[in-house]
């Protein structure tokens, strides 16, 4: 069977001026230099000859590239749909105008809360405001604005005002993610995991908010999957429609890829993108369904969820070829079960987590 | 809230308007498949070859009227049909917020 790529996220780099406790970076930063732009438009040529038709600018934050137009013009060249998904930090007027002509596609921004306190807390930085300015001025450019909202316990329940000060900046999408407990955000676990009831009230705001707000705003509510029965069909399945490269040019199956010990990776500098997608044993690990251990193997559903999550059975269990823990029919369900128990024993957390570090 | 009951774009589909893909909404050939698809932020959406004839006409100062008059000059199929099947795409397009009216 051949797969095709349909998306990449490009993290340009892991540098951010923000230090949030579920930063999507790996705790273990890879060694190398970033790519320059002149590599990143091959990447994005090859990337496009593959299939690839969307484009996520990611890091770290984006911006902290001082030549990121470069970056943009390059994917506009190739033909992809470019999305900028930033802090905003830093996107003053001059910045927005040009990437704008650069031929960015569309905007990206991430909020921490729906106010100044909250949110500021959680960015460990005095960043809010500049948001919401910045997101107004993305409005009067043209450029069309999405939100993403990380979800965990500290905001959850300000779901609905979180979901009017997207209204209210005029995105056309707002995305609402739960947590999810890789690198950092499992580092910081016990601080973020919101509770069972928490997670209902929320799912109930978010599925009225998609009703009411049909044809206006796209919103979209990724639960935390750990109170799921079955686990999320994590990328569509590896190496089946996304692929990741991360600053220093590794390609990923998944952007936590890196995190499972002793896989590695072939990197852009080295090899094409074509042989990297089509011929690398690391995408070529867990694609399809012969990897897939019992119960997946025989499982009715292993089509529609992919077995879940690699990252998530290795960090679980220790064993990346196993079914993903979350799934009732796993034989580790246990773990996930007992996590859950201990938070809810534990009451209200210290508000002491980690805070990202930069490389 | 709605504030205004006939605006919502569900409603069934008023061939004076003029429609126009919303500003976030790329039109492009797909290279690999030859398909045309509407590029939005983070979706795809394929579109069978006649919901393309209707969406590149689809340029906000062409009315409803006008693009079934173009495309019965190409589809030997009757008008109620045609007005049928081009209500049914641009509804759905609205609905998804990937099209919008009278720019």
């Amino acid at each position: 069977m051949n797969y095709r790529p349909y998306a990449l996220l490009a993290k340009v780099t892991y540098g951010c001026p923000l230090h949030c406790p579920y930063c999507s970076n790996p705790v273990r930063y890879p060694q190398g230099e970033e790519l320059a732009a002149r590599e990143w438009k091959r990447v994005f040529d090859e990337a496009a000859q593959l299939g690839v038709l969307h484009l996520g600018l990611s890091g770290g934050e984006p911006l902290n590239r001082a030549d990121l137009a470069e970056i943009i013009a390059a994917a506009r060249g190739a033909g992809l749909y470019s999305n900028l998904i930033t802090s905003a930090v830093g996107l003053d007027p001059k910045r927005l105008e040009e990437i704008k002509k650069a031929g960015l596609d569309s905007v990206q921004i991430s909020f921490q809360a729906d106010e100044a306190g909250l949110g500021d807390t959680i960015a460990g930085a005095r960043v809010h405001q500049r948001k919401v300015e910045a997101a107004l001025r993305v409005r009067e450019t043209g450029l069309p604005l999405s939100l993403n909202v990380v979800l965990h316990r500290g905001n959850i329940d300000r779901l609905g005002n979180i979901i009017a000060l997207a209204e209210g900046l005029g995105a056309i999408r707002l995305e609402l993610a739960n947590v999810q407990y890789y690198g950092w955000g499992y580092l910081n676990q016990k601080e973020l995991l919101p509770s069972r009831g928490q997670v209902r009230n929320a799912g109930v705001t978010a599925q009225a908010a998609q009703g009411r707000l049909a044809g206006r705003m796209e919103v979209v509510y990724v639960l935390p999957d750990y109170y799921e029965s079955r686990p999320k069909p994590c990328m569509q399945g590896w190496g089946r429609r996304y692929l990741t490269v991360n600053p220093v040019g590794d390609v990923l199956p998944c952007p936590n890829a890196t995190s499972i010990e002793g896989l590695s990776f072939e990197n852009v500098r080295r090899q094409s993108l074509a042989f990297i997608w089509n011929e690398s044993a690391s995408f070529n690990l867990f694609r399809g369904t012969d990897w897939m251990p019992l119960p997946c193997r025989e499982c009715p559903e292993r089509e529609i969820d992919f077995g879940g999550c690699r990252c998530q059975a290795a960090l679980l269990t220790g064993n990346a070829y196993v079914t993903d823990p979350v799934c009732a029919f796993s034989p580790d369900r246990s773990k996930v079960d007992q996590l859950l128990f201990a938070l809810a024993q534990e009451g209200i957390p210290s508000g002491g987590w980690i805070a990202r570090r930069n490389p | 809230m709605r504030e205004e009951p006939d605006s919502g774009p569900m409603n069934s589909l008023n061939f004076d308007d003029r429609p126009a893909l919303a500003d976030h909404v790329r039109l492009k050939i797909d290279p690999v498949s030859g398909d045309a698809v509407l590029l939005y932020p983070e979706g795809v959406l394929i579109l069978n070859s006649t919901a393309h004839d209707i969406v590149k006409l689809c340029d906000g100062a062409t009315n409803g009227h006008e693009i079934l008059a173009a495309l019965s000059a190409e589809y030997e199929v009757d008008e109620s049909t045609l007005r049928a099947d081009a209500a049914e795409c641009l509804a759905d397009l609205l609905r998804r917020n990937l099209m919008v009216l009278n720019p």
